[in-house]
């Protein structure tokens, strides 16, 4: 399917649908536009509410190479864009030592084919229909990127001081996700539109269970569901450090199938609750309320 | 869009108003942010309220703690009749109670206020002392009455602002790992041989690896008793905003220890004080400083990291415990932190030299201690906590 072809919220919702993305309106909405207007979108949110994984069904709904940069603490222009290949450099120049001028050496090995593509150059250059681009976890790289980062978001182009400027034929569809493990500047924020990524709701939540893991039995879906959920909701969350995401969740799903669970019981969760929760407190802190956790719902 | 684009009419009216409206709720909000959002508008079109909604959402909104402003503030302007009942109702004198009306944050509260006051100026004049929130002399009287309340717009604007403008000057400490500087105890050789062949072989420079710094984590421990009562909201709003990025903890204490680390841990600082107002159950009670101590040792004495920790200790030492157990729970916790820092509002009492038992203890173990007398203004208490840190 072509972008073209994406004409409304609607059709969009039932794309991504057709890919195994759940995606509610409103994401859906934020989407729509940022394809249409061509402008990046930056998704933050709590870890495993499916950032990164809209990127990948965008690039199968729109059949768009996915290009992934994943940020990290310190990274650099030659990490993200591109490098020359100093290697390759130095064997012409030294191949061609006595038989070629400075300039005409210098012209030589600034050539494109010494140029290393790094994800946002290769993002750029991807022929018809053009890329995909995620810039995962934007926020662990530092702020001197976030500043680099901006001709690419406000324009779609970047310079490169031997070559000139290399403008993308073809925007790229561009996606940033941040765990807010700190507040991004407002030059990028401005550049792009804002999607805040909240845990779905139960239902939404019961269907990507239902979907990713179709052997867990109706009743065994539900109740994943309705523990997740109450995990998240107020009397419980606050004693917990952290709450599991949709990611989470349907590990769980897979890991209570893989035990041939039907059933909920104390037993079971205490058992497999390490893909829920990754920290020792809140292992000790879940004990006590499990009973009020599995209780069934009052309206059930 | 295109220019003369009959459609744009009345609804870039609105949008351009709405956009105003969230720029005095303290959003950031430029021109080029008020076009893109009118041209996703007219993309969308009105027919979903809610596809509407997530437009302008996507294209006004860039921070998760503004949403919840931002859905009010849509609920109101785009539903104006209803809305000038509502704020009218609030715009009534307290005393009446009558007609509940939705519950907003005080943020959105205040920035409809400016609306309506222009539309039926007249009317609303007479009655709008309330959402005065400047933090001027009379709010003081408010802020006693409605602790922990949401900020309203202008207080969320002073905590933000000031917040950025006084930075808590942390103690910092090197760190293990290195980043690469001028001058610094090891050569980058790998950065070295890069340049080189760069450069074909040439050194021209030598960049140095200097080991990067980190700021130490805190420990917080503030005071929410009876006569801490006036400041213990705007203190918390302002230390989780100007802490935000370091490692800390966050204990409130009266009769008792309360963790707020669980409400500290949302960005949104409404939210903050709401879960903190849902934890702290002897607000405005007595004092007992070597208890709360105490149960601080007893159950959450690796909040102290490896001697690494500052502590902040707000309260103005007027303990109601015996002075013996407060002295050696001091002594613990002196012990087990780099340095305590008390900081000391000596509100209501202008000759007080710190004689009282609690605060002659607190003093001999303070490595650092600033008394305030008059603390009538937010901006004092943040500069005199710079200070203190800087100590």
């Amino acid at each position: 399917m072509s972008q073209q072809s994406v004409g409304s919220v609607q059709a969009l919702t039932e794309a991504l649908a057709s890919v195994g993305y759940l995606a509610e309106r409103r994401l859906a909405t934020a989407v729509y536009l940022s394809l249409t207007l061509q402008r990046p979108l930056l998704l933050e949110g709590e870890p495993g509410v499916g950032k990164t994984e809209l990127a990948k069904a965008l690039s199968k709904v729109l059949q768009r190479p996915l290009v992934r940069l994943q940020c990290y603490d310190g990274m650099e222009q030659r990490e993200a864009l591109y490098e020359w290949n100093h290697a390759a450099q130095l064997m012409h120049m030294r191949a061609q030592q006595d038989r070629a001028t400075p300039e005409q050496l210098e012209h030589a090995i600034y050539q494109e084919k010494y140029l290393l593509r790094r994800p946002m150059l290769q993002a750029l250059q991807t022929p018809a229909p053009g890329a995909v681009l995620l810039i995962d976890e934007v926020d662990r790289a530092d702020a001197p990127f976030e500043a680099f980062l901006l001709e690419y978001l406000g324009e779609y182009q970047v310079s490169i001081p031997e070559l000139g400027t290399v403008r993308a034929q073809i925007p790229p569809v561009t996606i940033l996700t941040s765990n807010r493990t700190r507040d991004l500047n407002d030059a990028v924020k401005r550049r792009c539109l804002y999607h805040w990524m909240d845990y779905p709701d139960r239902e939404r939540e019961l269907s990507i269970v239902r979907q990713s893991v179709p052997q867990a039995s109706e009743a065994l879906a539900q109740q994943v569901a309705n523990f997740v959920e109450r995990l998240r909701s107020a009397p419980f969350a606050n004693a917990l450090s952290r709450s599991p995401g949709i990611a989470e969740s349907v590990e769980w799903a897979k890991a209570l199938v893989a035990l041939n669970t039907l059933q909920l019981d104390p037993e079971v969760v205490q058992s497999t609750v390490g893909i829920l929760f990754k920290q020792r407190e809140d292992l000790a802190a879940l004990e006590p309320m499990l009973e009020a956790l599995l209780a069934p719902a009052p309206d059930a | 869009m295109q220019l003369g684009d009959a459609r744009v009419g009345k609804m870039a009216d609105n949008i351009v108003g709405f956009a105003r409206t969230l720029r005095r709720a303290g959003f950031p909000m430029d021109s080029e942010r008020i076009s893109v959002a009118l041209e996703s508008a007219l993309m969308i079109g009105l027919e979903e309220k809610e596809d509407f909604r997530a437009a302008l959402e996507a294209t006004m909104v860039c921070r998760q703690q503004d949403l919840e402003v931002f859905e009010q503030l849509f609920e109101a302007y785009f539903r104006n009749p209803e809305l000038t009942q509502q704020l009218l109702a609030q715009l009534l004198p307290k005393t009446t109670e009558a007609a509940p009306s939705p519950k907003r944050r005080a943020r959105a509260q205040e920035a409809l206020a400016a609306i309506t006051s222009s539309n039926s100026r007249a009317r609303v004049e007479e009655e709008s002392v309330d959402f005065d929130a400047a933090m001027t002399a009379s709010d003081q009287v408010r802020l006693r009455h409605a602790d922990f309340e949401s900020l309203s717009a202008s207080e969320f604007k002073l905590v933000q602002r000031l917040a950025s403008e006084i930075p808590l000057p942390w103690p910092r400490v090197p760190a293990r790992r290195t980043q690469r500087s001028r001058a610094g105890a090891r050569v980058d050789w790998a950065h070295t041989l890069r340049e080189c062949a760069r450069l074909d072989g040439e050194l021209l420079s030598l960049p140095y690896l200097a080991r990067r710094t980190q700021a130490l984590p805190v420990l917080i421990l503030i005071d929410v008793s009876g006569s801490m009562e006036r400041y213990a909201r705007l203190m918390l709003a302002f230390l989780h905003q100007s802490t935000r990025g370091l490692a800390r903890s966050v204990y409130a204490f009266g009769n008792q220890l309360t963790d707020l680390n669980s409400a500290f841990r949302h960005t949104d600082t409404d939210e903050m004080l709401s879960t903190a107002n849902a934890l702290i159950q002897d607000f405005a009670g007595g004092t007992q400083i070597g208890h709360s101590l105490e149960q601080l040792r007893l159950t959450r004495s690796r909040q102290l990291i490896g001697r690494r920790t500052v502590v902040l200790l707000i309260t103005d030492g007027l303990d109601t415990g015996e002075p013996s157990d407060l002295s050696q729970e001091l002594a613990w916790l002196k012990r087990n932190c780099r340095s305590l820092l008390w900081l000391n509002p000596l509100l209501r009492f202008e000759h007080y030299a710190p004689i009282a038992g609690g605060a002659s203890v607190l003093q001999k173990y303070a490595d650092g201690m600033l008394a305030i007398h008059d603390l009538a203004h937010l901006e004092d208490l943040a500069q005199s906590l710079a200070e203190l840190v800087k100590q």
